[in-house]
């Protein structure tokens, strides 16, 4: 199998050691790049199948990065930030990052991102938007062409607002998706700019598909930043 | 600058008007309408001063006001009616002791006035150090209770580094664990931290939005079991969709401080509970434990963050930190929490107000 290539952005040699250890450990690719003008030329050599980029690095914003890639690669990019560093966030997904992972963050979490990013590019480089099976995660499972849920094997009755958020969260499953674009693709562009009625739509669709609201498996939580759906389990091996 | 003193010149000045204009009305009335009895006639006019030094800054006005009062009952109270006239043989004598008893309580009215200021500034400043104390107390006891576990991390990774052929290695795999152990003991404690410099000083800058209560307590939920992931936490949530401002992450903090509280330190197996219940106005948060309880000798000062069981000499069940850090993020958003025991264990409860206090 041939290998994918990950470049890592990241000026922090013990992260970047450890990091780049790991995933090639897992039979990835890895190379190093510590300031933004070398990320920046190495990506447009390498052209690499996934970016993942520490926002602050010492000569350059980690926000231009994306901007300036995004003109010519849609390469996934997977922004690494520190906690503090809540809204930008926010502010590099809008301006295309794929996901994000917050330091300090675990093998298997990186692992799995990484995973979901390249798959999901994978789609795009294939050239369909409604997947052809459908999604299943534990017990729930979301059929978009009979437009569908059902929990084992329970059919669920949501409203047509509330199945649109949950399919639109499904086909980017483990995914990140802000609140902007989850209103965005369900309200449309001139939605507005408050999301409250977008999170007690959730919050309904949780009483709804979570046995305990408290504890969900199915849809996720990010705060201030918006909802992550679980992994798809059908398309965890692509 | 300039203009602000022009402004407060002005002000003190109309007030000075104001309040002679007052008193002479007033008197004019008593004297003409209801009695023509002149001995009240002096005291209204101190009364005047006395008010017009008491709201005016300096007592420059007090002693114009003297002046101008003494004028005002020379040409309205005395005879002759609506003239001045200081020919008379007794007035000068009663003007003369008018005017300084005028200027005299003027004067210890501005000298009280003055004092009352310096008082108030000098609370403040003992408020301040107060602050600057508990601040100082807190980066003592973090600065100590980080010093244990960075021993411990630097200690093994040296002893790995130096000795590695000379274990085994199970006891590698000790010693690794040991060092993840610290460092996520070391991450909490930084989190907590973090969560400090999000209160401000002042309070007011707390960064609040609606958020749902449901999301709020399942991420913590889950960002607690990341750590500990046998946790045992039952939760009961209301039905209602419940939405009320708060800093979400530091409401977090909070819950997850109180659960791990419970389930580190009650000392028994049976879940914790979390009950989130909604009132008229509030919504209380429960964290009950089934197990030892509180000291009761300590309940008074859990708060105050120099808390610790004295029984135990182990740094990491020193969470007085966290229940003052605690304290501080529920004040912050105008809610209140205490701390009891109940029959079978201990009980957390905080309160956060639905709507937005404006003050």
């Amino acid at each position: 199998m041939n290998k994918f290539t990950v470049l890592l952005i990241e000026d922090e040699k013990s992260i970047s050691d450890f990091t780049s250890k790991t995933l090639s450990s897992h039979g990835y690719r890895v190379r190093c790049a510590s300031t933004g003008k070398e990320a920046l030329s190495l990506a447009s050599s390498l052209c690499p199948d996934i970016l993942l980029l520490d926002l602050g690095l010492p000569d350059m914003d980690g926000m231009e990065i994306i901007h300036q890639l995004r003109t010519w690669s849609s390469c996934p990019i997977i922004v690494v930030s520190a906690r503090t560093q809540e809204n930008d966030k926010v502010r590099a997904l809008d301006a295309g990052a794929d996901d994000y992972l917050t330091k300090p963050f675990g093998i298997s979490e990186l692992m799995a991102r990484i995973r979901t990013s390249l798959r999901h590019s994978n789609q795009l480089n294939n050239g369909y938007n409604i997947p052809h099976h459908p999604y299943r995660a534990k017990d729930l499972e979301i059929d978009f062409f009979k437009r569908s849920i059902t929990i084992n094997g329970q059919p669920v009755h949501l409203t047509p607002i509330e199945y649109k958020i949950v399919a639109f969260l499904a086909q980017n499953s483990g995914k990140v998706m802000t609140y902007s674009a989850v209103m965005n693709n369900v309200w449309g562009p001139y939605s507005e700019s408050d999301n409250k009625i977008l999170r007690v739509n959730m919050a309904n669709i949780r009483r709804k598909l979570e046995k305990n609201p408290a504890e969900p498996v199915y849809i996720f939580t990010e705060v201030g930043v918006g909802y992550r759906m679980a992994d798809d389990e059908e398309s965890q091996c692509f | 600058m300039q203009k602000h003193t022009i402004r407060q010149i002005l002000h003190d000045l109309l007030i000075t008007a104001g309040l002679l204009l007052l008193t002479t009305s007033l008197t004019f009335i008593l004297f003409f309408q209801v009695s023509n009895n002149p001995a009240n006639i002096a005291l209204f006019y101190i009364f005047g001063i006395l008010t017009t030094a008491r709201n005016t800054n300096g007592f420059l006005y007090g002693i114009l006001a003297s002046g101008l009062g003494v004028l005002l009952i020379n040409c309205f109270f005395t005879y002759p009616y609506f003239s001045i006239n200081f020919s008379l043989p007794d007035y000068p004598f009663t003007f003369l002791c008018m005017l300084t008893l005028s200027i005299l309580t003027s004067i210890t009215t501005s000298y009280i006035k003055r004092q009352t200021e310096l008082l108030a500034s000098r609370e403040k400043q003992l408020l301040e150090a107060e602050k600057e104390k508990l601040r100082a107390n807190l980066l003592r006891a973090v600065s100590h209770d980080l010093r244990t576990p960075l021993t411990g991390i630097l200690g093994a990774s040296a002893s790995l580094e130096e000795e590695w052929e000379h274990y085994e290695s199970q006891e590698r795999q000790e010693l690794i664990h040991n060092i993840h152990d610290d460092a996520s003991w070391l991450l909490n404690m930084v989190e907590n931290l973090l969560s400090i410099t999000h209160i401000q000083t002042d309070g007011s800058r707390l960064n609040t939005s609606l958020e749902v209560v449901d999301e709020v307590v399942a991420e913590s939920v889950i960002r607690l079991k990341k750590r500990l992931p046998e946790a045992d936490i039952q939760i009961t949530l209301p039905s209602e969709i419940l939405m009320i401002p708060m800093d979400a992450m530091l409401i977090e903090q909070v819950l997850i401080n109180l659960l791990e509280n419970a389930l580190l330190h009650s000392c028994s197996d049976k879940p914790v509970q979390l009950i989130v219940e909604p009132h008229t106005h509030n919504i209380y948060f429960h964290v009950i434990d089934y197990g030892v309880g509180l000291n009761e000798e300590f309940v008074k000062h859990i708060f105050d963050g120099t808390y610790s069981e004295s029984s135990s000499s182990d740094v990491r069940k020193n969470n007085g930190i966290g229940l003052s850090i605690c304290h501080s993020i529920i004040t912050a958003h105008n809610g209140t929490i205490v701390a009891r025991n109940h029959e079978h264990g201990a009980e957390f409860l905080f309160i956060l107000p639905k709507e937005e206090t404006n003050e």
